[in-house]
């Protein structure tokens, strides 16, 4: 009130070429609303947790951070040393530019296989010297795999809150048959063991735990209680010699540390953007988004259930994800995995999108704008409507989706 | 007489072996509820007893801490596909008995 109050006095007493600017900077934070909540910035923790919590965070970093080697457990075949080696974009827990490969095999018309016992779904690109002195250099793709694919890495920033939305609520976005008639008709994929899945690409895991305990084995090649064996070669054990670190090369610890790290993560800050033009744009670009059908899909918010830990309580989560697998046409087709058809994907987080450099599921779009355009299946009629708008209305969009 | 006492007492010990087996593996399978084992898309969360289509103990050690069970498993989720395992299971001595601490994942498969 008293800085309302000093504002009027200058306007009126002050310097009167002042005047204008400054009315139009009220009408503009008046009109705009402009939101001044701190929001934690990029990489740091969920604001309000325990000091207990923020240790935590801290010492999962840590773990998130380390670098192994083949005597503390890397390998013998791997994809990265460290969980930061490709969550690093632009801070600890974000993208990265490594590109995984994975490979299962489908067969017509609902059969999936993973390929567990050929080494599937991924397929480690590296190996450690005691391996490559054998001359296996990485993985081979598995000869029954139907297909393959190029996984980029996902930022992780926000998934303690996504992992924290009830499994009904993401369950009462699925509209397998399209009763609703919008030619759109999502459903959970699930895990082998039934559990709507949520996470990966496919959205063949069901929770942030599952993720993390499943990352070292098959990124790092580092064994974990619960997986206390190494991955093998497409099927063949390791060879004797070339796995000098005793298993488990991690704690159940180490799992839960990584894992609360990311839980703790905060979700990317929205921009607040400090003139009135580009708030309009954005503005009017969130009515286009809603109006081209795009927020069927990319769900806008879902909220956190009932937690034990007040920053993850019945909070909102603007994630601009169903969490559910939508056929996506032929043109993105690659790997099946759990029940989710080759051309179905998990809808795409959006949260974010701004500090990304590249887009789509395997990093093959350049740009925002080639992302949309090459959307297709059950996008298609929303991807042909983005097509047609006018050049400042698909800058207002993309000004909204850079704000996200 | 003598031998067929010894029958007797040899079918009666084969039958308290297999009733004590059956109940181990009844006692195992109650104990891997609740537990995950492997990560990513090669968990499995053990939720009910349902799912656990077979389960064969393979080995089992154990000192004056700790028992380990190497176990078969044939696992189904409801209206899912089929999975052949084999998982450690390790218990841990605690003042009440013992008490399951993890169940590690060492292979799996998906059968045809």
């Amino acid at each position: 009130m008293k800085r309302g109050a000093n504002y009027q006095w200058r306007s009126r007493e002050g310097n009167t070429k002042a005047v204008p600017a400054i009315g139009a900077l009220v009408c503009c934070f008046v009109l705009c609303g402009c939101k001044t909540a701190k929001q934690p910035e990029l990489g740091e923790p969920l604001a309000g947790l325990t000091p207990t919590q923020q240790a935590e965070f801290r010492e999962g970093k840590a773990v998130f951070q380390r670098e192994f080697t083949p005597e503390t457990g890397l390998g013998p075949l791997f994809n990265s040393v460290s969980c930061a080696e490709c969550h690093e974009h632009p801070v600890i827990g974000g993208s990265g530019d490594e590109i995984e490969v994975h490979a299962t095999r489908f067969v017509f018309p609902n059969s999936c296989d993973p390929l567990f016992d050929q080494g599937g779904p991924v397929i480690q690109q590296d190996a450690t010297p005691l391996l490559r002195a054998l001359g296996i250099l990485k993985e081979q793709v598995p000869s029954r795999a139907t297909a393959q694919a190029h996984r980029s890495t996902p930022p992780l920033f926000g998934f303690g809150l996504v992992d924290a939305i009830p499994e009904k609520t993401v369950l009462s976005h699925e509209d397998p048959h399209d009763r609703d008639l919008n030619g759109i008709s999502g459903r959970a994929n699930r895990a082998i063991d039934g559990r709507a899945g949520r996470f990966g690409r496919k959205a063949a895991v069901a929770t942030l735990f599952d993720f993390n305990a499943g990352a070292f084995p098959q990124e790092q090649g580092v064994t974990t209680p619960l997986s206390p064996v190494e991955e093998t070669i497409n099927g063949t054990p390791v060879p004797a010699g070339t796995d000098p670190a005793p298993d488990p090369e991690v704690t159940r610890v180490d799992i839960d540390k990584v894992t609360e790290f990311i839980r703790f993560l905060a979700p990317p800050p929205r921009v607040c953007f400090t003139n009135c033009h580009d708030r309009h744009l954005a503005s009017h670009g969130e009515k286009l988004f809603k109006a081209l059908n795009c927020a069927v899909c990319h769900v806008p918010k879902m909220k956190t259930g009932p937690s034990d830990i007040r920053a993850l309580d019945r909070k909102n989560v603007h994630l601009y994800s169903d969490l559910l697998v939508h056929d996506m046409g032929p043109a993105l087709a690659d790997i099946c995995l759990g029940q989710a058809h080759p051309s179905e994907f998990r809808t795409e987080l959006l949260m974010g999108l701004r500090f990304r450099e590249h887009f789509l599921h395997d990093a093959s779009a350049r740009t925002v704008q080639e992302a949309i355009e090459r959307h297709g299946g059950e996008a298609r009629r929303s991807r042909d409507n983005f097509k047609a708008l006018s050049k400042s209305d698909k800058e207002a969009l993309l000004k909204f989706l850079d704000s996200i | 007489m003598k031998s067929l006492k010894s029958l007797i007492i040899m079918a009666v010990v084969c039958v308290a072996v297999v009733l004590a087996s059956a109940s181990e593996v009844d006692q195992l399978k109650v104990d891997l509820i609740g537990q995950t084992m492997g990560g990513r898309e090669k968990s499995w969360k053990f939720q009910s007893v349902d799912q656990i289509k077979e389960l064969v103990i393979k080995n089992k050690t154990e000192d004056l801490q700790k028992r380990v069970y190497t176990i078969g498993l044939q696992l189904q989720a409801a209206g899912g596909d089929k999975y052949a395992a084999e998982a450690k299971v390790e218990y841990w001595k605690t003042t009440s008995g013992w008490k399951i601490d993890h169940v590690g994942l060492l292979s799996l498969k998906k059968m045809d």
